[in-house]
């Protein structure tokens, strides 16, 4: 069990976006020092380095393999390196072998890296990459799936047994780009949209219209960890990790009998909620990754926020928006933020230690306490739920 | 006959009958043996008892729209000239879901819970797929 094993204990990011000037090591320069300053730590006290398999970037991925971030970056102390591909859910098992790392002193600091540069990548390059990551060659590609197919496909059949309307699922686009408006660190920094600007969008893959579709971009952050014992010691602010669960599903769309992950974020969330001794009432932050407006709507009736179905309405009511009763994805999830590939759940737990040390500028949420943060992987292979809190209830 | 240049199935050896299958226009199942479940999509060994005892039986070719696409943009290059196609779910007779095309007919008149039967394009002389178009008349 991983109960107040965990703490982040410094954070560092750069604004995501389109920046091709902008090179992979910069950014893992700028994110790493970040990190390391901020928790008011020493290059040579990090121990560890497990960092975030990027997508799409094999000579890159290849490097941090192969043990150059420490060395790059002169970490003196550092005892060991990893690497963590499991597609968008790579940060939680970063997080996870970081957690077995400073527990059994292995390394007792840990930084966790991550870096994508996509605008300097052929888009035909990109595109085929996602069209494949995640796919299978045989029983899903040659038919012309994306990830935009495949989750079209989940909303249009959620959509249907709910009676979700379009103007709702369009809604959660607005709600998102409305957190991302408040985010310097966001591409749509002061871009928030309308109702009709989502509606009017040109058709993608029907139900998904272009601004419910993700834009790729490039991205990175870094979370140095370390236990909770220590963490009192280095910072006033640990954010410690309280409760988890998960739930493998399926690789393919085709073999998911919990066809929404309904059944695997409910079950992930509650066991993480028995291990933290909360109820859903306790949260003050739903940190929902999912990457497309759907997962948004599913969550929430999966962890029991909302009945069955009407999740749509909850937050065309402007719920779960800025200044609403249940803040959701205060980063805007990968429609906010920018889809920087396994990036974004990075992004996502680098925000809910922000808002948990109260430090996420105008978005921040106030005397937010407790926040649950969700990942998956590939086209929805897993259901990753972690509970963070600024004290271990 | 132009090339054909979107891609290909990456068959594996327990999965070749399926598409010997198809080049017949015939749509195989596999079966287990032992515990009789309908494996799709073939596996080495049954995903339900990992008994090696497998076999293959026909299916119907008919069935129900689960979920579908009209794909319309974002595709790469290869997929280009298809577009706008519907891309979607189908749920076999068989209890059986496939990912697949639905085609032979207006993309905006698919919708969920449509009869479909299948219907075999002939993509090279190694490879048919199996596609599916509503089912009409009677």
């Amino acid at each position: 069990m991983s109960k107040g094993k965990l703490a982040i204990v410094g954070v560092g990011e750069v604004p995501t976006g389109r920046y091709p000037e902008r090179s992979r090591w910069d950014i893992i320069y700028e994110v790493c020092r970040q990190a390391v300053q901020d928790a008011g730590l020493d290059k040579n006290d990090i121990e560890g380095v497990v960092t975030v398999a990027p997508q799409a970037q094999p000579r890159l991925t290849s490097e941090i393999s192969f043990g150059k971030i420490p060395e790059e970056l002169g970490l003196k102390g550092c005892r060991d390196v990893c690497i963590c591909n499991a597609g968008g859910a790579s940060t939680s098992n970063c997080l996870r072998l970081a957690e077995h790392w400073v527990n059994t002193g292995l390394a007792k600091i840990v930084l966790i890296p991550h870096v994508t540069v996509q605008s300097t990548i052929p888009l035909e390059e990109v595109t085929g990459f996602f069209a494949t990551a995640g796919m299978d060659l045989q029983w899903e590609y040659p038919f012309g799936t994306t990830y935009n197919g495949i989750m079209a496909m989940v909303t249009q059949r959620y959509m249907y047994e709910t009676g979700t309307t379009a103007e709702e699922m369009a809604s959660v686009v607005v709600a998102l780009r409305k957190w991302a408006a408040l985010d310097p660190n966001s591409m749509f920094y002061k871009k928030a949209l309308t109702l009709d600007q989502v509606l009017s969008s040109r058709m993608i893959s029907s139900p998904l219209r272009a601004r419910e579709c993700n834009v790729l971009a490039d991205g990175g952050g870094a979370m140095v960890v370390t236990s909770a014992e220590l963490a009192e010691q280095i910072t006033k602010t640990p954010v410690y990790k309280i409760g988890a669960g998960v739930r493998y599903s399926s690789a393919c769309l085709g073999l998911r009998d919990d066809f929404f992950m309904f059944k695997s974020m409910r079950d992930a969330a509650q066991e993480a909620f028995k291990e933290a001794g909360l109820s859903v009432d306790d949260i003050d932050i739903f940190q929902i990754y999912y990457a497309y407006p759907v997962y948004q709507a599913v969550a929430l009736e999966a962890f029991g926020v909302c009945r069955p179905g009407e999740a749509g309405k909850f937050i065309m009511d402007g719920h779960t928006s800025p200044g609403g009763k249940l803040p959701c994805s205060t980063i805007g999830d990968a429609i906010g933020r920018g889809h920087t590939g396994s990036g974004v759940s990075m992004a996502n737990y680098i925000e809910t230690a922000r808002q948990l040390m109260g430090r996420a500028g105008e978005k921040q949420v106030p005397d937010c306490k407790y926040a649950l943060a969700t990942a998956a992987g590939g086209s929805g292979m897993n259901a990753i739920i972690s509970i963070w809190g600024r004290d271990i209830p | 006959m132009t090339e054909y240049k979107k891609p290909l199935p990456v068959v594996q050896p327990w999965s070749k009958a399926f598409w010997e299958g198809t080049k017949q226009h015939k749509l195989l199942i596999q079966e287990c043996q032992d515990c009789r479940s309908k494996i799709f999509y073939p596996r080495q060994y049954c995903p339900d008892c990992w008994s090696s005892n497998l076999g293959w039986s026909e299916a119907s070719g008919k069935g129900k729209v689960f979920t579908h696409t009209i794909t319309l943009a974002g595709v790469e290059e290869k997929f280009a000239d298809d577009l706008p196609y519907v891309l979607a779910m189908v749920d076999l007779e068989e209890g059986i879901r496939m990912m697949t095309r639905i085609v032979e007919c207006d993309p905006e008149k698919v919708s969920i819970g449509m009869d479909v039967e299948v219907v075999y394009e002939n993509i090279t002389d190694e490879f048919t797929l199996p596609l599916f178009r509503p089912v009409t008349g009677k």
